[in-house]
């Protein structure tokens, strides 16, 4: 039930994680950090099995550093979603496979342009401008689809963002203790915290006037 | 081990497919005459199409045990009907009875998928579709059967004009009611392509026509192979 | 879930016209019923030969890679173009050498021969039996609603426009009655020196 968001606004991307761990009915840790920091301009959220989900991520770490320390440059945000998707491809047809769930956001400081990958365990990849992964893919893609568009300001695209975490909040069955916030953009990649939501009372969830105007 | 005994009491003969259309002042039913069961064809010749009395025409699509006791429960509601009301019955009438008989038996239902088709009072044509459990819809086009996924993409295109547009204008083509001669050319074109990819329909193409007159039924060849 | 060619979702359908052949997708790409992607194209081209892909989206992303790298080195070994057909037997080879742990998809090859200009099409399974037509070849998860409207919509010797439009009302037609295909569609005319890439606006649920 670990929540992933990510959401590309004119500049940069937004990466939204849970902070639970649960298992079962138990919630074990309640300031979990989903996201993992590949290079400077690349970022990658994670979900999945247990285990499989914080070796993957390393060795994904490990090998983007590793092109980067051998080639004296960077891989670029493409590159490393291309190298993790036929990873977790070559992985899928071994004796365990790896099950990650990923959605990568990064940043392509040349043409300065903002990028989200969405890649599932089987190691199917695309490039979408908003994705989710998991139960909360249910509840905010009617969410994004109707509000998200093309060339929002960072603070239009926090404020979504936080308009989706409140739906989840809403309606998800246990208490995934908030959202960790990550922005990748031309200055890297940066922690943020989610913009308060003004919810109308009595209502739970209405979308408030201010959220409306401006997305 | 222990022994175990069953009893399946549906069975996989059953008739190729079955289609029909509705016009502005006639109906048409077809359905090809091949009757199967797994690979081997049990009959070349087996009507889908039944007359059950004031001018419907009634096809059964499915199992045909079942298929059989339908017709003939759809039969005699309509002799009941004309002891007791002394009158003919109507077709959105006669849909409302055979939901009645496929939900009477909606734990052990009969593995049908059944369509109506005759002329209303207003005298339009008419076909009601019906899945095997009683829910049914009054359309312009449905087909039924084992060729049902080949049939009615063709039916959406030709029929309903679905995706098509005007060359002229750029808008969307409307639907609009076809006229006897190029509704029969479909009936035919579509069974041709059916009986081309699909083992269990092929023989002999029967084309039931219904109009305020009553109506005739016409055969065409179909792949015997 | 069980059944891997069904996860995705995607259709494709290629047809023979007069000295022309059209190859066309759709452009979905769900999970399960949810739809994930508009924009998942599953036509790929190798230098004029068109191969679509349809089925496990993970497969076709590894293959569609897989035979950009086996293309290129035939190319640059041979010195010449690679004809549909050779491309065909790389295609069915390629999956074949994975016969008993396959990839869950279902291609099909289109392209114009390079010297005599012949249409070539061929659709294969997913161990890589070729199946060769010389009217229609349709795949994915729509193929029994592409069979029924090529078997009547087809007809021999279409020139290129008659031919986009056959294939392309085949192919929304069909896709529309399918949950898993759809979002849009890409349909591509190839003929001797001209191919015509076009996208196709149809029902987005």
């Amino acid at each position: 039930m670990d929540i992933l968001i990510g959401l590309q606004t004119a500049n940069e991307v937004i990466l939204v994680t849970s902070r639970a761990i649960s298992r079962g009915v138990s919630v074990l840790k309640h300031d979990d950090n989903k996201v993992v920091k590949l290079n400077s301009y690349t970022a990658m959220a994670y979900s999945g099995e247990p285990g499989d989900v914080s070796n993957f991520a390393e060795y994904i770490q490990a090998n983007v550093a590793l092109y980067g320390l051998r080639h004296g440059i960077e891989m670029t945000p493409n590159s490393v979603a291309a190298f993790t998707r036929s990873e977790l491809a070559r992985s899928l047809r071994t004796r365990k496979p790896y099950q990650v769930n990923l959605l990568i956001g990064g940043f392509h400081p040349r043409e300065a342009k903002p990028m989200l990958a969405w890649v599932d365990y089987l190691g199917s990849k695309v490039d979408l401008p908003y994705a989710a992964h998991g139960y909360a893919a249910y509840y905010i893609t009617a969410t994004l689809d109707r509000y998200w568009k093309k060339g929002l300001t960072l603070e239009q695209g926090l404020k979504l963002a936080a308009q989706c975490v409140s739906e989840l909040q809403t309606r998800m069955p246990i208490d995934f203790k908030g959202c960790d916030v990550h922005i990748v953009g031309k200055s890297g990649i940066q922690s943020a915290d989610l913009p308060p939501i003004v919810v109308a009372p009595g209502v739970a969830n209405k979308p408030s006037e201010a959220t409306l105007a401006s997305a | 081990m222990p022994i175990e005994h069953s009893f399946n009491p549906y069975g996989d003969s059953s008739g190729g497919s079955t289609l029909a259309i509705a016009g502005k002042d006639f109906a048409i039913l077809a359905g090809d005459t091949r009757h199967s069961t797994g690979y081997s064809i049990d009959s070349r010749n087996e009507s889908q199409i039944h007359s059950v009395g004031d001018g419907l025409l009634v096809s059964p699509n499915g199992f045909s045990a079942d298929a059989r006791a339908f017709v003939d429960d759809v039969h005699n509601d309509i002799i009941w009907y004309h002891h007791k009301h002394n009158k003919k019955l109507a077709i959105s009438s006669c849909a409302r009875s055979i939901m009645h008989t496929l939900y009477r038996r909606r734990f052990f239902p009969y593995y049908v998928s059944p369509i109506l088709v005759g002329i209303e009072p207003d005298g339009t044509g008419a076909v009601y579709s019906f899945d095997p459990v009683g829910s049914y819809e009054r359309e312009a086009s449905r087909a039924a059967g084992h060729a049902s996924e080949l049939l009615v993409p063709f039916l959406d295109n030709q029929v309903r004009k679905a995706n098509q547009v005007d060359p002229e204008t750029g808008k969307p083509l409307a639907q609009h009611d076809l006229d006897l001669e190029t509704a029969l050319q479909l009936v035919k074109d579509a069974f041709a392509g059916a009986a081309e990819r699909r083992i269990q329909v092929g023989d002999w193409l029967e084309i039931a026509v219904v109009t305020k007159d009553g109506h005739k039924v016409e055969r065409y060849p179909l792949r015997r192979d | 879930m069980s059944n891997p060619s069904e996860i995705n979702g995607g259709a494709a359908v290629a047809m023979v016209g007069k000295d022309c052949v059209a190859i066309a997708s759709d452009l979905r790409l769900g999970l399960q019923s949810v739809g994930i992607s508009g924009d998942f194209e599953k036509i790929f081209e190798y230098n004029g030969v068109y191969l679509a892909l349809t089925g496990l989206a993970t497969d076709v992303q590894t293959l569609s890679i897989d035979f950009r790298k086996k293309h290129s080195l035939y190319e640059l070994r041979e010195e010449r173009r690679m004809e549909p057909q050779t491309m065909a037997n790389l295609v069915s080879s390629t999956l074949y050498s994975k016969r008993f742990g396959p990839y869950f998809v279902g291609p099909l090859v289109a392209g114009l021969n390079s010297s005599t200009s012949k249409p070539y099409i061929c659709s294969f399974d997913s161990i890589g039996c070729i199946e060769h037509a010389n009217d229609f070849v349709v795949v994915g998860t729509a193929s029994d609603q592409l069979y029924g409207i090529c078997e009547s919509l087809y007809e021999p010797n279409l020139e290129p426009e008659d031919l986009f439009e056959t294939i392309s009302q085949a192919l929304m037609s069909a896709v529309d009655r399918d949950a898993l295909s759809g979002w849009g569609g890409v349909v591509y005319i190839i003929e001797k020196d001209k191919v015509t890439k076009r996208y196709l606006k149809t029902r987005q649920d």
